[in-house]
């Protein structure tokens, strides 16, 4: 296949910003593809691959009768019922006793393991590098979870979260029992009753960006601080540094979460902070005035190639990958 | 159905509860149905191992261990029960998959949506088209753009590598682009 670039076709398939553009659903990213491609017109066998791909072939699809579905159903339930063995079994019939032997051991082992995982009473959500999700506790609050990032909470009480990394919560307002909702990182507790607010636990300290109701913030050193929305209040345990400002534009803090980041006039090295947390990388900056650079602007954030293709064109350096450290120059 | 009912009713139905057995069994009956379909071209045999495959599922809910992607599970253990009935069916023990699967998921021209965004053909040439590409190509355009299913969870259900999903499906773009390509020329040569 000529002039096709494999590993990039790879990423554009999966690129949220690249499938908005190829549906016209985003004009933010209409603008930035077709600009793009006039920039790169080398690439558009890839492209015209990557859209192929995406939109596929349409099927029509084969309804099949809902009668006969419960006819099926009904049948499916009497046998059960029955408890009759099924007429095609998936197992061959014929096996040896060793076979039923280590069949016997596999369902004493996976019973133990179900009966230990009863006892394990908390429950993990994890991401990925790069990956983000969006989860809805048992208690109806929504939480955001960017990537490399986990909380965890007791299965009894939703409502009670430790977070490593960065999520944004919209906790769901009990009004009857007025039941307070926590979020505990390594520097501090955050209290709530039914809110909108964005955590975030990397490089050692916990940012907190409120963006409506009202919230408590209990630190580790054991001061209380009250926030009101458009507050961004930021605490290191090790430093006991705090910051508690009033941020114009939240959205250097929060707009991760559709997918993009937003950068208001952030430095490159905050830039590529950002993105060590979230891919895993680390960076190398070749000189101190390159760390300086300003970028402002959205960078799709889902694909690591197509982020590095953004911030080097929007603050003109050039990113050289070698395994998992970027090496960052000038572009001359 | 959203993927936490979806949970919530498998996790229902490991527990025992027949309505959510039920629940189950409605939504995803006419999806594995039409793929099981597509694999045997045997209706009979189709609605057997899909009634006794549900079924099993039930009985045997106890061993199934976590399930993480329920659609994904689904088909890649109904398209192995299948593939193992039909072997048994035609005797074919001696053969592996692939050449059981390889007359299969021929495409017809009812199932083929007359509005076409990709391929600017008549339904009848880019049913000649897709029925020209290999079985595993068939499967996988099938897979995706039918069933929903993404590339990780067609590497499972076909056992292949996520890469080879990509490379299949790549493949199988560029031959239909090539031929439709070839086509139009030829149509404009003809008039």
């Amino acid at each position: 296949m000529k002039n096709i670039d494999q590993h990039f076709l790879e990423n554009l398939i999966e690129d949220q910003s690249f499938i908005n553009w190829i549906k016209k659903s985003n004009r933010n990213d209409i603008q930035y593809w077709n600009s793009w491609i006039s920039k790169n017109p080398e690439q558009i066998e890839t492209i015209e691959l990557a859209k192929s791909l995406v939109l596929g072939i349409r099927f029509k699809e084969t309804v099949i009768d809902e009668k006969k579905i419960d006819k099926e159903l009904q049948k499916a339930l009497s046998s059960i019922h029955l408890k009759s063995k099924p007429t095609l079994p998936i197992y061959k019939q014929k096996k040896s006793f060793i076979s039923y032997g280590i069949a016997a051991t596999i369902l004493i082992i996976i019973g133990l393991f179900l009966g230990l995982q009863q006892y394990n009473t908390t429950t993990v959500h994890k991401t990925a590098y790069g990956e983000i999700i969006n989860l809805t506790l048992p208690d109806g609050t929504s939480v955001v979870l960017n990537g490399n990032s986990t909380i965890s909470y007791d299965k009894e009480n939703s409502r009670d979260i430790k977070l490593i990394g960065e999520a944004y919560f919209k906790v769901k307002p009990i009004p009857s029992t007025k039941a307070k909702f926590w979020v505990t990182t390594n520097d501090l507790k955050v209290e709530v009753y039914g809110t909108h607010f964005h955590v975030n636990t990397r490089d050692e300290k916990t940012d907190v960006v409120l963006d409506e109701g009202s919230i408590h913030l209990v630190l580790d050193n054991g001061i209380t601080k009250k926030m009101i929305p458009g507050e961004f209040v930021s605490f290191s345990k090790n430093t006991e540094n705090i910051t508690h400002k009033k941020v114009n534009l939240q959205v250097p803090y929060s707009l991760w979460r559709d997918g993009t980041y937003i950068f208001n006039n952030l430095t490159l090295k905050e830039v590529m902070k950002n993105m060590e947390y979230t891919y895993g990388i680390s960076t190398n900056f070749k000189t101190k005035e390159l760390e300086k650079k300003l970028i402002s602007g959205g960078i799709p954030n889902k694909n690591l190639k197509i982020c590095l293709a953004a911030i080097e064109k929007s603050a003109n350096v050039k990113i050289i990958q070698t395994n998992n450290t970027l090496t960052i120059i000038n572009n001359n | 159905m959203e993927i936490s009912t979806e949970k919530s009713l498998w996790y229902l139905f490991i527990e025992g509860d027949l309505n959510a057995f039920s629940s189950l069994f409605k939504h995803f009956y006419p999806m594995l149905y039409n793929y099981g379909l597509k694999i045997s071209g045997n209706t009979e045999l189709t609605e057997d191992s899909l009634q006794s495959f549900f079924v099993y599922l039930h009985e045997h809910r106890h061993t199934i261990g976590k399930v993480s992607n329920i659609k994904a599970y689904l088909f890649i253990s109904y398209r192995r029960n299948l593939l193992n009935n039909l072997k048994k069916e035609r005797k074919y023990t001696t053969y592996d998959d692939s050449s059981i699967l390889e007359s299969n998921f021929s495409l017809s021209i009812e199932e083929l949506s007359s509005k076409q965004e990709t391929f600017k053909l008549k339904s009848a040439i880019l049913l000649k088209l897709l029925n020209s590409l290999s079985a595993r190509e068939r499967e996988a355009i099938y897979l995706k753009y039918y069933s929903n299913l993404n590339t990780k969870e067609i590497a499972d259900v076909m056992d292949i590598t996520y890469q080879s999903v990509l490379n299949t499906l790549q493949k199988a773009f560029t031959k239909l682009r090539n031929k439709s390509e070839s086509r139009l020329i030829q149509n404009i040569i003809n008039t």
